[in-house]
């Protein structure tokens, strides 16, 4: 078969998947704002995130030295970050377009996915595009979420033009089943199926990615997402020194006690969780131009989405259409799971203004393993679970970026308003 | 080539009819066209081509001409869209931050051969350097350095009339006060004489490979949509085929005595022009704040150019003297060019304009050295250009510029 042939199939196909997930979608046909916005963004105010945007004839204090942040805002479309943070996929409920369930099987629950990649077009900051592979359509892909002990079925089909798998960082007793070029399936080419099956080990939040060659490129181009494993409180009960720093013989009644409260609280079928304003961020970045560096940073892909929309650089400032700050209930404690995808770059890093937190680095365990800290930094493919209390803080901004200033100047700075 | 060269040299061929096919002559010169026209519209509207769409494009090319400092809280980049195809500059990194920045001409998109001044509020420190990177709509990113930064003077009504100044004293005054050699040039001998004119030409020679230099310099900064090299060529070529033109016209017309005055017209065309890249040079060079024109540079300019004016007057040391209007004409076309260039550099430079100039001026240099041979060896037909005394006037020129030059590096 003669290769532009090959192409031709592949484009067709990506059309038909790609027409598949845009059917499954809520029928919400964003309207192009970026020409409205992008002459706005002329007529004066420079329509900045970050710290500010400046008005026409206004050459006050704060403006004068121009500000850092993304001229414009993001066309609608594609996957929205503000939504992303809060979508959980769980088989029983989750996003639209991903066709997901729970059922009982030889006396073990199964969370099943049907997953497909695609090429795809994103923006990773306003007006800037990046030619992305992803699954399902989204970068980063979609969210899983699970208790210990289930079994996740991932039904992968391949719709790009390239050959790809996916690869979970769970305790995976099946080498068939590790989503790599060398075991099981190998790579599935365009148009292949496989699925997967995973055994959802050890509680924490964990991290799967394409695992095909170049993996640079794969990994970088979108090919990842997050699964989170909760703890199943019963098991907590049974094996608690699993779960904390304590030898069995150390751990009390009420430590027990304090690690099931704990488990109950991280698990997404216990009412207890309902009390906890959870949010995904996937630290990524973008190599727009080809030279093995990232032009954009950003938590969930596009850059400074959680920034603000504009400000007059003396404490006003408004939320934009795409670009806004992540609204908390100050009353309400705030889990962040925190997953770090970047290419290129050796860590990554978290850091809060005025606040001092919790840190469980991949989550697999319930009692912190850094207290009282304000920066953590993780490499590729690590991650952890961050816990805030805005209880005693004042209302209003409250900055949380990379403490990278480059990442943070190229995309990767972030507001929580706390309310 | 005469008509009886042609005759012999035919190849016995047709002879050509008044009426080919029996038609009118101006019918059939415009049969190609049509149908020229006709294969233009059939590939315009029909597509033959299309197995050949591959859906590829060409790489977006922008290049970033030049950059103002007009105060420390502002910089402006000047870019020139050199692609095939229409580009959208949707985010500006200074030091690879994103930034806040407003694009003159009303939208972020540039059409082909589009020119736009990117306005970025930022307060740079001067002497360190400053990274500016657009990010194009599709991700590429054009980055440019501005090396040593420093403030960009402006243009006021007193810098207007102070680079006046200064190219007075850097090119009208030395052309003069070279041209004053004239009287002791008249009594020389033939051979001092020939000698002058030789050293005239190595110092043109020398004008000559500097254009070269600056030309190769400003080449890195022409958008590549302009093609420089055949700007460059063009140029060149152009401006020895005018001059030569010019030259054929008026010998055509006079006889030998005024042949002199021409060539003395030429070479002050000659080093106007070039006086006139210098100018440009100069000005742009202030204006970009990279040089603080201050009196060693000037009077380096002047020591430098004070040779260009016996190069002039040169031709005229033999035969009638010319009227004095005549020699305040050459001292204006030869000195002061560097006025206009300097004004022109400092306040609407281009590279791709800088680039032509310099051409012209290369082509004129090129063109009057050749007519100041003809000079030298017009004077008595026998005699050799390359006698030793002129090969060392030669020599002595170009030596006299290089060293003098060494002052004046902008």
């Amino acid at each position: 078969m003669s290769p532009s042939l090959d192409y031709e199939r592949a484009r067709e196909y990506t059309e038909a998947l790609e027409g598949r997930l845009v059917d499954a979608l809520d029928g919400d046909a964003g309207v192009s704002r970026r020409a409205v916005l992008g002459s706005l963004g002329l007529a004066g105010s420079a329509a900045l995130m970050g710290t500010g945007g400046a008005d026409d004839g206004h050459d006050g204090g704060g403006e004068e030295h121009g500000n850092f942040g993304a001229r414009g805002e993001f066309d609608e479309g594609e996957l929205d970050p503000h939504e992303f943070l809060r979508t959980f996929n769980t088989g029983f409920d989750g996003q639209d377009n991903l066709t997901q369930d729970v059922f009982e099987e030889d006396g073990e629950r199964i969370r099943y996915f049907e997953m497909t990649a695609t090429d795809t077009t994103i923006e990773v900051a306003p007006g800037v595009e990046f030619s992305a592979w992803a699954y399902q359509g989204q970068v980063p892909g979609p969210t899983l979420r699970v208790t210990e002990g289930d079994r996740i079925r991932v039904k992968f089909t391949n719709g790009s033009r390239h050959a790809h798998t996916i690869h979970p960082h769970l305790k995976n007793l099946n080498p068939k089943m590790d989503g790599i070029p060398q075991n099981g399936p190998g790579v599935l080419e365009q148009g292949e199926s496989f699925t997967y099956e995973w055994k959802a080990q050890p509680a924490g939040v964990h991290f799967y990615h394409c695992h095909s060659l170049p993996l640079k490129a794969h990994i970088h181009r979108g090919l990842y997402g997050s699964i989170i494993v909760d703890p199943d409180p019963e098991r907590v009960r049974e094996k608690p020194e699993e779960y904390c720093d304590f030898h069995e013989s150390q751990v009390t009644p009420e430590l027990t006690e304090e690690l099931v409260a704990r488990a109950k609280s991280r698990n997404h079928e216990y009412d207890e969780n309902d009390e906890v304003q959870e949010l995904v961020m996937i630290m990524n970045g973008f190599d727009t131009n080809f030279d093995g560096g990232n032009e954009v940073y950003a938590a969930n892909t596009r850059a400074f989405a959680y920034g603000v929309g504009e400000t007059d650089g003396k404490g006003n400032w408004k939320p934009g259409e795409t670009k806004r700050p992540i609204q908390i209930d100050g009353q309400k404690p705030v889990r962040v799971y925190l997953v770090n995808a970047i290419e290129f770059d050796l860590i990554n890093s978290f850091h809060t203004h005025s606040q001092f937190f919790d840190y469980y680095d991949h989550g697999t365990t319930l009692l912190p393993t850094h207290q009282t800290v304000d920066t953590i930094m993780q490499c590729q493919a690590q991650r952890g679970i961050i816990e805030l209390d805005y209880s005693d803080h004042e209302p209003g901004l409250y900055m949380f970026h990379a403490h990278q200033s480059e990442f943070a100047e190229l995309g990767w700075m972030s507001f929580f308003e706390v309310v | 080539m005469d008509d009886t060269d042609t005759e012999r040299r035919s190849d016995g061929g047709v002879t050509v009819q008044e009426q080919p096919f029996g038609l009118p002559r101006w019918v059939v010169a415009i049969v190609p066209l049509v149908l020229l026209a006709a294969v233009l519209a059939y590939l315009f509207f029909g597509s033959p081509f299309a197995a050949l769409a591959t859906g590829g494009s060409a790489l977006p090319d922008v290049t970033v001409s030049y950059t103002t400092l007009p105060n420390e809280e502002t910089v402006l980049v000047h870019v020139t869209n050199n692609g095939p195809r229409t580009v959208t500059v949707e985010q500006v990194l200074v030091d690879e931050a994103y930034w806040s920045f407003q694009m003159s001409g009303g939208d972020r998109t540039l059409e082909p051969l589009e020119s736009s001044t990117i306005s970025i509020p930022y307060h740079w420190e001067p002497g360190w350097d400053l990274n500016v990177a657009m990010v194009l709509s599709d991700g590429a990113v054009i980055h440019h350095t501005i090396v040593a930064p420093a403030m960009s003077p402006g243009v006021t009504g007193e810098i207007i009339g102070t680079l006046a100044v200064v190219g007075l004293f850097v090119g009208v005054i030395p052309v003069v006060l070279g041209m004053l050699w004239l009287p002791y040039l008249r009594s020389v001998s033939d051979r001092a004489l020939h000698a002058v004119l030789v050293f005239a030409v190595g110092v043109l020679a020398f004008l000559g490979f500097d254009a070269l230099v600056d030309v190769e310099e400003f080449m890195e900064s022409v958008p590549g949509g302009y093609e420089g090299p055949f700007l460059f060529a063009l140029g060149v070529a152009g401006s020895v085929l005018v001059i030569q033109g010019i030259s054929a016209w008026q010998e055509s017309r006079t006889e030998g005595e005024t042949s002199r005055l021409r060539t003395a017209y030429l070479v002050a065309v000659s080093i106007g022009l070039h006086n006139l890249a210098e100018g440009l040079a100069i000005g742009t060079a202030f204006a970009l704040g990279r040089v603080e024109l201050g009196a060693f540079l000037v009077v380096g300019f002047l020591v430098h150019n004070v040779t260009e004016g016996p190069a002039i007057v040169g031709p005229l040391a033999r035969g009638r003297r010319p009227g004095i209007e005549h020699f305040a004409a050459l001292g204006l076309i030869g000195g002061a060019p560097v006025i206009v260039g300097a004004w022109i550099g400092s306040y609407a430079f281009s590279p791709t304009l800088g680039v032509f100039f310099l051409a012209i001026g290369l082509g004129a240099i090129l063109q009057v050295v050749w007519e100041m041979a003809d000079l030298v060896r017009g004077d008595d037909s026998l005699a050799s250009i390359g006698t030793p005394v002129n090969a060392g006037a030669f020599l002595f020129g170009a030596v006299f510029m290089y060293v003098t030059g060494l002052f004046i590096a902008l």
